[in-house]
């Protein structure tokens, strides 16, 4: 029974989260759609390619305010002629203001925000395929905790990046908050590395790890996401 | 407290301006935090005043005050002609020229309040980390350790430094220590490691690696007695360098 409403429940939040990778992937084909067309004019891409994005992610960002963040591309090393490596993303404030990130991504500079070794740029390169990662706190960009939906761009079958989406954690939890509550005993939805995404009890606080044998008494997995991009768990009394 | 000092300490706090420098001081506040974290580079072109202007929110006016602030600290020189534009000139060889202006701009209790809240942040940052950091994150706290062993100047040690600190914070899985640690690092980070010299280098350095050590250890009294003394001790440096300057 509670396996049941906890299937129900997590079924619930991976349709959410698969509308905002739904957006993710459009702007995973427009990336692709800019080296397609720097191919047929024969040269390589350029960083002003990608403003072509800007319209698209600003959509998104309006259409997902409150829950998407920020969005955009983040490209591989070396792919891109006038940049060694290059983020094209956007953000929108608190007054739905769009803004390009600016950071600095120059490799022979020693504060240079190396993405590359990140775990949302190395899980869609390594497996091909869409990860979330988090919750997180994202210094970077939004500064809050934060979740990063990525998919992997390529061209031509090589991997030119990954395109993305950042969701605060915040959000997420207003999100899965009610559903956790109303399973009617203590629930706690953690990420797959064991960190508490949100919970229903105060005593198991979001940003805390609980790891197999130190799972609270009484606290069990009772439903998990398996397969797709965010290896989730529910625990929870059987 | 008699009703006339409760009405002062309530309009210094409570009243008191929500942005007092301005628009164009928050503007400015912003590039220079880009700057001393490193974010923006030395000899780096800003976009187009239009261009960041907007990214701001502000007018094109307000931002070129930002900028004029920028031009009189020495951090934005503005070139006329084609390859012109607003470039940064980072403080990146933060030299003691450089550097003692702005820590004599500093009152020895000033000095004190930002080391007193600094050892707040980066002890119960270093407490919630060793409890809350995962191994990746741990692996990543020694890789910024050991760029900072490898440091050869000033800059780079401030930078390292710098890291480490915010990586501590964010393995807390706090955005609030985090936001309070980058504020901090860019407000006074430049002076952290001027007093540092000769055998004190090895020595500050061995304080991060133990610092990071008991994070990893999972041993959250010792991490935040660990990150509080160290600050304190960079404190009491920077005071008796301040003092010295009176001499």
């Amino acid at each position: 029974m509670i396996s049941q409403r906890g299937t129900a429940l997590l079924a619930g939040i991976t349709e959410r989260v698969g509308r905002v990778f739904g957006h993710v992937e459009d702007i995973r084909g427009a990336g692709e759609s800019v080296f397609q067309a720097a191919q047929e004019a024969g040269r390589q891409v350029r960083r002003a390619d990608f403003a072509a994005l800007r319209p698209l992610v600003a959509d998104v960002l309006h259409e997902q305010a409150g829950l998407v963040a920020g969005a955009g591309v983040v490209l591989a090393p070396d792919v891109v002629a006038d940049a060694p490596r290059s983020i094209e993303w956007w953000w929108a404030d608190a007054a739905a203001r769009i803004s390009r990130l600016h950071v600095d991504t120059d490799p022979s500079s020693a504060e240079c925000y190396d993405y590359t070794t990140t775990e949302w740029y190395r899980e869609p390169q390594r497996t091909g395929r869409a990860a979330v990662t988090g919750p997180y706190v994202d210094f970077i960009c939004t500064r809050e905790y934060t979740f990063t939906l990525a998919i992997p761009v390529f061209e031509a079958g090589r991997f030119r990046g990954v395109a993305g989406a950042d969701i605060l954690a915040g959000q997420l939890e207003r999100l899965v908050l009610p559903g956790l509550a109303g399973l009617g005993r203590v629930a706690v939805l953690v990420s797959g590395c064991g960190r508490v995404i949100a919970s229903s009890s105060a005593s198991i606080r979001p940003g805390t790890v609980l790891r197999g044998r130190e799972l609270p008494v009484g606290l069990a997995p009772v439903a998990e996401l398996t397969g797709g991009p965010m290896p989730w768990t529910l625990l929870s009394a059987s | 407290m008699p009703r006339s000092a409760l009405a002062t300490v309530r309009s210094r706090t409570v009243f008191a301006p929500l942005d007092a420098g301005g628009r164009a001081g928050t503007v400015a506040r912003r590039l220079i935090q880009a700057i001393t974290l490193g974010l923006l580079l030395d000899g780096e072109c800003l976009p187009a005043e239009s261009e960041l202007a907007s990214q701001f929110g502000v007018s094109p006016v307000t931002l070129r005050e930002a900028l004029a602030m920028l031009r009189d600290m020495g951090l934005v020189e503005t070139r006329r002609g084609r390859q012109g534009g607003s470039f940064i000139r980072a403080p990146d060889q933060a030299q003691a020229g450089y550097l003692e202006p702005q820590l004599r701009l500093l009152s020895v209790h000033e000095l004190q309040d930002i080391g007193d809240h600094r050892a707040a942040v980066a002890g119960a940052a270093a407490r919630l980390a060793s409890q809350r950091a995962l191994d990746g994150d741990v692996h990543a706290l020694r890789e910024h350790v050991a760029r900072l062993r490898a440091a050869g100047t000033l800059a780079e040690r401030r930078r390292a430094d710098t890291r480490i600190h915010i990586e501590i914070a964010a393995a807390a899985q706090s955005p609030r220590l985090t936001r309070a640690e980058m504020d901090l690092w860019s407000e006074v980070g430049d002076l952290v490691w001027l007093p540092v010299t000769g055998d004190l280098v090895a020595e500050v350095t061995a304080e991060h690696v133990a610092l990071v050590d008991a994070i990893g250890r999972a041993d959250p009294d010792e991490a935040r007695q660990l990150a509080e003394q160290h600050v304190l001790a960079e404190t009491e440096r920077l005071i008796k360098l301040r003092l010295g300057m009176e001499r």
